[in-house]
């Protein structure tokens, strides 16, 4: 095509054919308007537009599609910033053990009627886990049963199921820099939920400590404050 | 399109009139040219009543080097005729190419035209002009 229009652009009859229709269309610009109607040529803007207000931008379509979309990403990304502001090293694994806890059954794990700070010893002895000792806030509360399991990552973690409220605590082992090996720390208790239960995470000596119920933070913040005082 | 400087103003003048008014209830077109579509319609109306032009063969000559200074002869309202009497819908090719206002697309599209169609009519339109010129400004095809 624009081989041919460049074959075209050279030949004589093309220049006649540009030349009869440039006249032609010259001529045409002098043919005379009626004076009445290039009075309505005369001002600029022979229709003024409608003004945009506020409520007709609001009512496009498109503005109205862009505007959900952005308040959309802006609360997903809210919620996925707020989600992380509470992420702590283990906080993944806590939240996978507070599923765990919601389906455990009691007859699933070992009966044991002791105070639940005993039960460190029981997990080295038998178990060889070092350091799985439970927080004085807890270690005196009497145990139902308790059980060693391994996860889907082969992370070995002690599960120990309270009479008080029919509580539940977890050891785990706590994560760790993938270069360096060393603990990743994190000072004090943390809170997780999950699913209608919540958590309280305590790391210490490379071991994650987790006391679960089911409900809020509200009713595990007693626990916590009373060793405070 | 007319040929008739109060018919064109009064087609004119009515489809500002109708334009104002559907502008006025919200229920201006979307397509982008309907006006001009409108205009055309209107036009063809207004000549529908009129004498009609003989369906005849008009000679038609290959375009001279010189056409240029026999349009240059020729009064601005004579071509304004001459187009005008022009059958339709080569009547609307010739008005809306040589107004120089539109591209190709779309004249398409306000005339309802294939790109074969609207090149034929433009080519016949050229060649029965330069025919026309030649039988009224002889003079010029000796310089």
């Amino acid at each position: 095509m624009r081989s041919a229009v460049s074959r075209a652009a050279d030949s004589p009859e093309f220049a006649n054919q540009q030349n009869f229709d440039r006249a032609v269309a010259a001529l045409v610009t002098l043919i005379p308007v009626p004076p009445e109607t290039a009075e309505w040529f005369a001002e600029k803007d022979l229709v003024v537009g409608s003004k945009w207000t506020w409520k007709k931008i609001v009512r496009n379509p498109a503005v109205l599609a862009i505007s959900i979309a952005v308040v959309v990403i802006a609360g997903v990304s809210v919620f996925q910033v707020l989600s992380r502001l509470n992420d702590f090293p283990g906080s993944a694994t806590a939240r996978k053990l507070l599923t765990v806890a919601a389906s455990t059954r009691p007859v699933m794990l070992d009966p044991v009627s002791t105070e639940a700070g005993t039960l460190s010893d029981l997990f080295f002895m038998k178990h060889g886990l070092e350091h799985y000792d439970v927080p004085e806030e807890f270690a005196d509360f009497r145990t139902i049963g308790c059980r060693v399991f391994e996860d889907e990552e082969s992370l070995r973690i002690a599960q120990i199921w309270l009479a008080e409220k029919r509580m539940q605590l977890f050891l785990f082992p706590a994560d760790r820099n993938t270069k360096t090996g060393a603990v990743l720390r994190f000072p004090g208790w943390r809170y997780v939920s999950q699913e209608g239960w919540v958590g309280a995470v305590k790391e210490q000596s490379g071991v994650c400590f987790m006391a679960a119920l089911r409900g809020g933070q509200k009713d595990l913040e007693p626990y916590i404050a009373k060793t405070k005082e | 399109m007319l040929g008739d400087s109060p018919k064109a103003q009064e087609v004119f003048h009515t489809t500002l009139r109708e334009a104002a008014l559907r502008a006025a209830h919200g229920e201006l077109p979307k397509e982008r040219f309907w006006l001009f579509r409108d205009a055309r319609w209107r036009c063809l109306e207004a000549t529908e009543a009129d004498l009609q032009p003989e369906s005849l063969k008009l000679d038609e000559h290959d375009l001279a080097p010189h056409a240029a200074s026999q349009i240059e002869q020729m009064e601005p309202t004579q071509l304004a005729v001459w187009i005008s009497a022009a059958p339709d819908p080569q009547r609307t090719a010739l008005a809306l190419f040589y107004l120089d206002e539109f591209d190709y697309d779309e004249i398409l599209d306000i005339a309802d035209l294939k790109l074969t169609e609207l090149s034929r009519f433009l080519v016949q339109g050229r060649r029965q002009l330069q025919a026309w010129l030649d039988g009224n400004f002889p003079e010029a095809t000796n310089v």
